[in-house]
């Protein structure tokens, strides 16, 4: 069952050049999106991309720094909203940069996808609609009845 | 019924709306007969369809008197559909930045 977004990628530069890729505001506008990134730890930016209507997505997506670990690791959470209020993703993004012969390997964590609410959803929908899913949904529901914020 | 979205995530963070999609799950039931199995008010239990409804978990048909609840599948494609959007994105993204640094290195 998928819980996260992970990519591993080599590349032939040194962690330092890729590092400053990652964090360089100028330099992700180029290969990633828009931003007012700063490299410092409680910071907040955005992320500017274009709307995909048909999501509801208006191409924002608000995040923070979380966790600095120079030429290591970069963490910062990852949400997208409808509206002021409306939370639709809350989602956390890790880099890890690892020094190899010859590069860097990065390795992109996208996670969040697996808390209590995301989970069952995720168990749902990765098995696809069908009447097996409808059965096994009703496990799905039992789990996890406590312990969690109630709704409306 | 009144048309507004409400976030799935938060329309199954109530244990009372899983236990209602967790039987609406076996069955397609009147709002009537959900509201049996449940120790609270009917208006009470509208309120909760009303949410389901509105994240897009259920759909509700009048028949004759009754109004009848059944599951849909649009509020669980919303959510799938941020975890391949983004899978994708990244794919994409990654790819233009081992080209970008390719490029750059090859202008040194």
């Amino acid at each position: 069952m998928k819980k996260m977004i992970k990519y591993n990628w080599f590349f032939e530069q040194s962690p330092e050049t890729v590092w400053k890729y990652l964090t360089t505001s100028e330099l992700m506008a180029q290969w990633l999106m828009n931003n007012d990134f700063e490299l410092v730890t409680g910071r907040e930016f955005m992320f500017k991309s274009n709307p995909q209507p048909s999501m509801d997505f208006d191409g924002n997506v608000y995040c923070k720094i979380l966790d600095i670990d120079p030429l290591k690791k970069l963490v910062y959470s990852w949400k997208i909203r409808q509206g002021e209020e409306k939370l639709m993703l809350d989602s956390t993004v890790t880099w890890f940069l690892i020094p190899k012969k010859g590069g860097t390997e990065l390795i992109l964590e996208h996670t969040g996808f697996d808390d209590w609410k995301n989970d069952m959803i995720f168990q749902a929908m990765n098995k696809g609609w069908d009447q097996n899913v409808r059965v096994k949904m009703g496990n799905l529901f039992n789990t996890k009845p406590n312990n969690e914020t109630t709704g409306n | 019924m009144k048309q507004q979205v409400i976030d799935p995530f938060q329309a199954v963070g109530d244990p009372n709306r899983r236990q209602m999609l967790r039987l609406l799950s076996k069955e397609s039931l009147t709002i009537n007969a959900l509201a049996e199995n449940f120790d609270m008010t009917r208006p009470a239990v509208s309120k909760h369809v009303k949410i389901l409804y509105s994240a897009g978990f259920i759909s509700i048909e009048d028949i004759g008197r009754e109004r009848h609840c059944m599951l849909k599948q649009s509020g669980f494609k919303q959510l799938q559909q941020w975890i391949d959007y983004f899978d994708q994105f990244w794919a994409v993204k990654l790819k233009k930045l081992e080209d970008l640094l390719n490029e750059k290195a090859k202008k040194l």
